[in-house]
């Protein structure tokens, strides 16, 4: 079983400082869009989510792959990508039940977390501990499709919960 | 031209009336002599924005400007500046917030936008790398922060979209509306969510999927490292992450310098039970920070409302003192809830507790009685009535419309207290008493926007140790609270370092109270991100030229030494109680030693030709001469 990334989003203050690293470290400029992390944050009911891929064994992405450029890989439990094999035509964006896949815009690929190799910058730079390597495999539920998207709707799953651990009632 | 690296590169002109939008190209003048966010809009304020335009007119403009570090994984600084001549105080009006708004701007393409003439009806703006819209917002004209920024974001359907938006109280004229970043972020001192609303825009959204790129990789990753290291070793880095700004509170009734009961003590014996401690302990469930920033000092709250539960993010020490000391109240949740409608309302906490604690001062002292303030029992601590009057400020109803044009504008209206209203250049005064924090006082006399701190934050001042007054300032006193002499160097110093800091929009939690920004980490990060080689010394000259030029605007404005003022029960009333008894503020030796540390004349105030000249603003010299307005040599 190989390295997995965690997040305990409890900690998580929204900085977007893993974001912006990520993409530093792939990109070679700061942005957000370019990120292989994503940061979903709701201000109105104070949410700040990492959305991680979450290595989903059935790898939905890969099936929807027609090249196979994307696959679960066995050894390391972890969905990656071959770059040579993607033809960019974001079937796996749709396919991803937590929003989470994303197009670089420029190369046409799919932003998918490499792990940076073992040592992941979001987690060097992260300010807070919300980002941590673990072997534990746990996955979050997949949510419904939202109005906002469904990277929205999975943060807001996981936000609602924390909120009425702290007694707060949403309608 | 070469690239320039940092900056999106372009400035975006939006014509209300006819709906028209023009781009500029950011030029390296530009970027070299003014740096970004407060140093661009005073630059286009003074060459856009004469004396002879009213604040509410169509022709006074609004600007929102971010710096070239927005957008960057430069820890703590992606912040934005808001300025546009003040509705409130008829000057300079400018505030500056956190959040992520200058960030999505700048990957939207834009370091600077500037809103011009009135819309004919309530719009939002929906701005992208694409395309600017102009969308209707009849809708949701009237509504509260919250709730209108809930629908634009929902219209929009899209939940990263950045939104800058004003309340009901700058819709109503109320004339210190803010404009609110992430819903509790707002800059909202000077009035410039009034001025918003005036043009009928009740916000501006932004989303972009653009990318900053800085010059050289290498050297920023290394300073990045080194201030990371810095701030995670400071012995701020806690008390700011757990408790932000609000650990002021506890602190300041040390030292004696809280605005307690309307600035008539410095300290209180309840100090505990409204502070950043008690929050932290009882309320706090999580961080949360603006836009890349290793300090998270944001903290989400829980507390009880009416037998409810309230969720709620922030408070800052100006909103917590300001709803708790200076209004004499002792009970936190009360407190809480204040300060989350007037967010909701969209006022400047800082100006409200002004108004309301000078209502009560008069109150308690018999000066008005229940016949003035419509039955409103304005007694120390009543917070029933506090709420009451928020409401009716922010609805200009009953006595609350005689509150929401200022504590200066009530003071001439009701023909009593002016003595008492506390203010500078017609802004309210901050939450810290200046007769406990010398240096500060004089900051608050000279500031730009009136009475402020972060102008010059000296934050060094507190550290009470005369070898660091010795070693930067020549002068022991310098960094000694209660000290006077070498505080015009100080002043001056800082002064300069906060332009640059607001022009780069850096957040003073690193720059001021840290102190880990001076010159030469100034120069080295601007050259690193933008390609342009300024020095040290250069960079001193860059906010010493956004320092001048800001004072040149006020010399237009009519500004001279007698508005560097302050209230006079700082002057002449000895403080009662406290560390800091039997203290008063002597301004006129500090205002001295000022002007001559800034090359202005001593007299009047006004910058000297030489300064203006040696800082490159000839043709700020030539205005100033157009208007008849003396200049010395």
């Amino acid at each position: 079983m190989g390295l997995r990334l965690e997040v305990d989003f409890s900690k998580c203050s929204g900085c977007k400082y893993c974001e912006l690293w990520c993409s530093f470290k792939h990109e070679g400029f700061f942005s957000s869009t370019f990120s292989r992390i994503k940061i979903i944050k709701d201000d109105l009911r104070e949410i700040d989510f990492p959305l991680i891929c979450q290595n989903c064994e059935d790898a939905p992405c890969s099936k929807s792959c027609p090249t196979k450029a994307l696959y679960f890989d066995e050894k390391e439990k972890k969905v990656k990508l071959d770059e040579f094999l993607c033809i960019g035509c974001g079937s796996c964006i749709d396919a991803c039940p937590y929003g989470y896949l994303s197009m670089n815009p420029l190369k046409l690929k799919p932003l998918l977390c490499d792990l940076c190799g073992g040592q992941p910058e979001c987690v060097k730079r992260c300010p807070t501990g919300a980002l941590f390597l673990t072997s534990r495999d746990q996955q979050i539920e997949k949510p419904q499709k939202h109005e906002l998207g469904k990277d929205y709707a999975t943060a807001l799953a996981a936000g609602l919960r924390l909120r009425s651990k702290w007694g707060i009632r949403d309608v | 031209m070469s690239k320039l690296y940092g900056y999106a590169g372009r400035i975006l002109r939006i014509n209300l009336e006819r709906r028209e939008v023009k781009f500029e190209e950011v030029t390296k003048e530009l970027a070299a002599g003014y740096i970004g966010g407060r140093g661009f809009n005073i630059r286009k304020l003074y060459d856009e924005v004469p004396p002879e335009v009213h604040p509410l007119s169509p022709d006074n403009k609004l600007m929102i400007s971010t710096g070239p570090i927005a957008g960057t994984g430069f820890p703590l600084g992606a912040r934005v500046n808001v300025s546009g001549k003040s509705p409130l105080t008829g000057i300079l009006g400018d505030s500056n917030a956190g959040g992520h708004f200058g960030a999505e701007m700048k990957y939207a393409g834009f370091d600077q936008i500037i809103l011009e003439g009135k819309s004919r009806k309530p719009i939002y703006l929906y701005i992208t790398e694409k395309s600017v819209e102009f969308r209707d917002a009849e809708g949701i004209w009237g509504k509260t922060v919250s709730k209108a920024l809930d629908e634009i974001i929902r219209e929009i359907g899209d939940h990263r979209v950045q939104v800058g938006i004003v309340g009901p109280a700058s819709e109503n004229g109320v004339l210190f509306g803010g404009v609110f970043f992430n819903r509790v972020r707002p800059a909202a001192r000077t009035g410039m969510g009034t001025l918003m609303a005036s043009k009928n825009v009740k916000a501006v959204a932004v989303r972009g999927d653009g990318y900053v790129e800085v010059a050289d990789q290498n050297k920023f990753e290394k300073i990045v490292d080194e201030i990371e290291k810095e701030v995670f070793s400071h012995e701020q880095f806690w008390p700011r992450r757990i408790m932000g700004t609000t650990r002021i509170l506890l602190a300041g009734n040390r030292i004696g310098m809280l605005p307690a009961y309307h600035f008539s003590r410095g300290e209180v014996d309840f100090a505990y039970d409204v502070s950043g401690e008690k929050l932290a302990v009882k309320h706090n469930v999580k961080v949360r920070g603006c836009f890349s920033c290793v300090v998270p000092c944001s903290r989400v709250y829980v507390y009880h409302k009416d037998g409810e539960i309230v969720v709620n993010e922030g408070l800052e020490y100006e909103a917590l003192a300001g709803m708790t000391v200076r209004i004499g109240n002792r009970d936190l949740e009360k407190a809480l809830a204040a300060v989350d409608l007037l967010n909701e309302l969209g006022m400047d906490v800082i100006t409200t507790s002004e108004v309301i604690s000078w209502a009560m001062e008069l109150y308690e002292r018999g000066l008005i009685s229940l016949a003035d303030t419509d039955g409103l029992r304005l007694n120390w601590g009543n917070m029933e009535a506090v709420i009451e009057l928020i409401k009716q400020i922010a609805k200009k109803d009953g006595f609350g419309k005689l509150l929401s044009e200022g504590v200066v504008k009530a003071a001439e209206k009701l023909r009593k207290g002016m003595e008492l209203a506390f203010h500078v250049k017609r802004l309210e005064m901050i939450q810290a008493d200046p007769r406990a924090l010398k240096g500060y006082g004089l900051g608050f006399a000279v500031a730009s926007r009136g009475a402020d701190h972060l102008r010059s934050e000296p934050f060094i001042e507190l550290s009470d140790d005369p070898k660091i007054g010795m070693e930067m300032f020549g002068e022991p006193e310098a960094t000694i609270r209660l000290g006077i002499r070498g505080k015009g160097r100080l002043v001056a110093y800082y002064e300069n370092i906060c332009a640059l800091v607001d022009s780069l929009e850096v957040c003073k939690n690193l720059a001021e109270n840290m102190n880990i920004l001076n010159y030469e980490k100034i120069s080295e990060l601007f050259t690193a991100v933008t390609g342009i080689s300024l020095s040290p010394r250069e960079i001193e000259e860059t906010g010493e030229r956004i320092v001048n030029l800001e004072r040149a605007y006020l010399v237009r404005e009519g500004i001279r030494r007698k508005d560097d003022s302050l209230p006079s029960r700082f002057l002449k009333e000895p403080m009662k109680v406290g560390k800091s008894k039997g203290q008063v503020i002597e301004l006129e030796r500090m205002l001295d030693e000022y002007y001559a540390a800034r090359n202005w004349d001593v007299n009047t105030g006004i910058p000297r030709e030489s300064t203006l000249l040696r800082l490159g603003l000839a043709d700020v010299v030539e205005d100033l001469k157009r208007r008849k307005i003396e200049l010395f040599s």
